[in-house]
């Protein structure tokens, strides 16, 4: 169950800044540390990076995540954009540029303790990514 | 080259003028909007292949000579505290990279055990079934020979020394690819054997003088051996060299062993550094012995030969008997 949802539309810099703030400010709500905050503010910022250089505009939807015995957060990146034609391409390390260097998608993914991608050649793309307050 | 340096000088001196300016802006209160470009600079500082140290001291740096610009006591205090959230935001990308690392770091000792396994069933499979293969053709031979009068047997003979030369052969790779030897009696033995082989075929004296007789653990062992084996098949295919010695000592609880050539050398330096694929089985040798606990040396110079030197620390776990050995 959650909480709270945070929708930030996501087409320039300015954007990403505004997601960053929401999702950073999210995360303190939800008690993690300042540390975790930025990594969360990092895995977001790649994210919507790469709305705005893939498929030009789309959205960042931040969540607060109510376990029974936990709490977490979770961010949610959608673009009606180009899609990713090949997934595990995309995730592997020397795939792009920013992937060679342990940035990029297959960065976000180890930021974060959950990730789950879906993409479709010209449907878009749908990444969620969720961390569990330690 | 010299404008190559000039560019990269001027980049340089670009990026340390944006920090300072970045971190004074965020400092003054810029909030978000600058965090975002902190963590783009964190971002570039990697591109740029900065090191983590560098980018350190360059805030040390910025932040100093703010530091002496405040003007009171409370600004300092605001200024120390924005400093360490811009820090933060700024290495985060370091972060992620460096968890990129380790899990490589992890796939590449998994993959070496993956490799020594699959080693083991190749040989296994030259060993004994390209073995038994041959026993077939001995037979399907033997068979032919009984058909044909004596006269006409000769040519037969001769293909069967041929196939016995080839099980030879086949006996020494497939014992060299993973000799029982290691298993059986110890890394020594079977760097001596490898190195019998490689002396006879390259047609290159290798003189070995080890002093160490006990066991370690498996894995340490075959570690060890694959190590000596790569140099020596580096010294084989690039040195040129006309003498290979290898030597094997224990002094103060650490395991030392040295392969020497007086072969060409190479620029040691600028092969370690290199990002290409040239490096890569350096790097390989040294990341074996670090998954053990132990670490390379390496030596050359060009017209003086190669000397590596593998350093490992005997503790505990690694010292003495055969019972260690799974």
């Amino acid at each position: 169950m959650s909480r709270v949802e945070i929708r930030v539309t996501i087409s320039s810099d300015q954007d990403i800044v505004l997601a960053r703030q929401k999702g950073r400010s999210l995360a303190l709500e939800l008690g993690f540390s300042s540390g975790d905050a930025t990594l969360i503010a990092t895995a977001i910022s790649e994210l919507a990076r790469n709305i705005v250089s893939y498929a030009g505009s789309g959205q960042i939807a931040l969540k607060d995540l109510q376990g029974s015995s936990r709490v977490g957060i979770s961010v949610t990146a959608s673009d009606n954009g180009p899609g990713i034609p090949n997934i595990n391409q995309a995730l592997r390390d020397g795939f792009s540029t920013s992937g060679s260097l342990g940035l990029g998608l297959p960065g976000v993914r180890r930021l974060m303790d959950e990730f789950e991608i879906d993409s479709k050649p010209g449907q878009g793309t749908k990444v969620v990514v969720k961390k569990w307050r330690p | 080259m010299k404008s190559e340096v000039g560019r990269k000088d001027k980049q340089q001196f670009e990026f340390e003028t944006e920090y300072a300016a970045t971190l004074r802006e965020y400092a003054l209160g810029g909030g978000e909007a600058v965090l975002g470009r902190a963590y783009e600079l964190g971002r570039r500082a990697i591109a740029e292949r900065k090191s983590l140290l560098e980018l350190v001291s360059l805030h040390h740096e910025s932040l100093t000579e703010l530091f002496h610009n405040s003007v009171d006591r409370r600004s300092q205090t605001h200024l120390i505290r924005a400093s360490c959230d811009f820090l933060s935001e700024c290495v985060s990308p370091y972060e992620m990279a460096q968890r990129g690392f380790q899990d490589a770091v992890r796939a590449l000792r998994q993959l070496n055990e993956t490799l020594e396994e699959e080693i083991k069933r190749i040989a296994y499979s030259v060993h004994d079934e390209a073995g038994q293969l041959l026993v077939a053709v001995h037979l399907a031979l033997a068979n032919v020979a009984q058909g044909l009068p004596q006269e006409q047997r000769a040519p037969i003979a001769q293909i069967e020394d041929l196939l016995n030369e080839v099980e030879k052969h086949l006996r020494r790779y497939s014992h060299e690819l993973r000799p029982t030897i290691l298993d059986d009696l110890g890394w020594i033995p079977a760097v001596r054997f490898l190195a019998e082989g490689i002396s006879k075929r390259a047609n290159l004296p290798i003189h070995i003088e080890a002093k160490v007789s006990e066991r370690l653990p498996g894995t340490v062992e075959t570690a060890l051996y694959r190590v000596v084996q790569e140099a020596l098949t580096n010294t084989v295919k690039h040195a040129k060299a006309k003498n290979v010695w290898i030597r094997a000592w224990i002094k103060d609880q650490v395991l030392h062993c040295s392969i020497r050539d007086d072969g060409a050398g190479f620029d040691a330096q600028a092969v370690q550094s290199s990002t290409g694929r040239k490096g890569l089985g350096l790097i390989a040798m040294r990341e074996r012995l670090s998954a053990i606990g132990g670490n390379l040396w390496i030596e050359s110079s060009q017209r003086r030969g190669t000397e590596l030197q593998i350093r490992l620390p005997m503790e505990g776990d690694h010292v003495n008997s055969s019972r260690a050995r799974g």
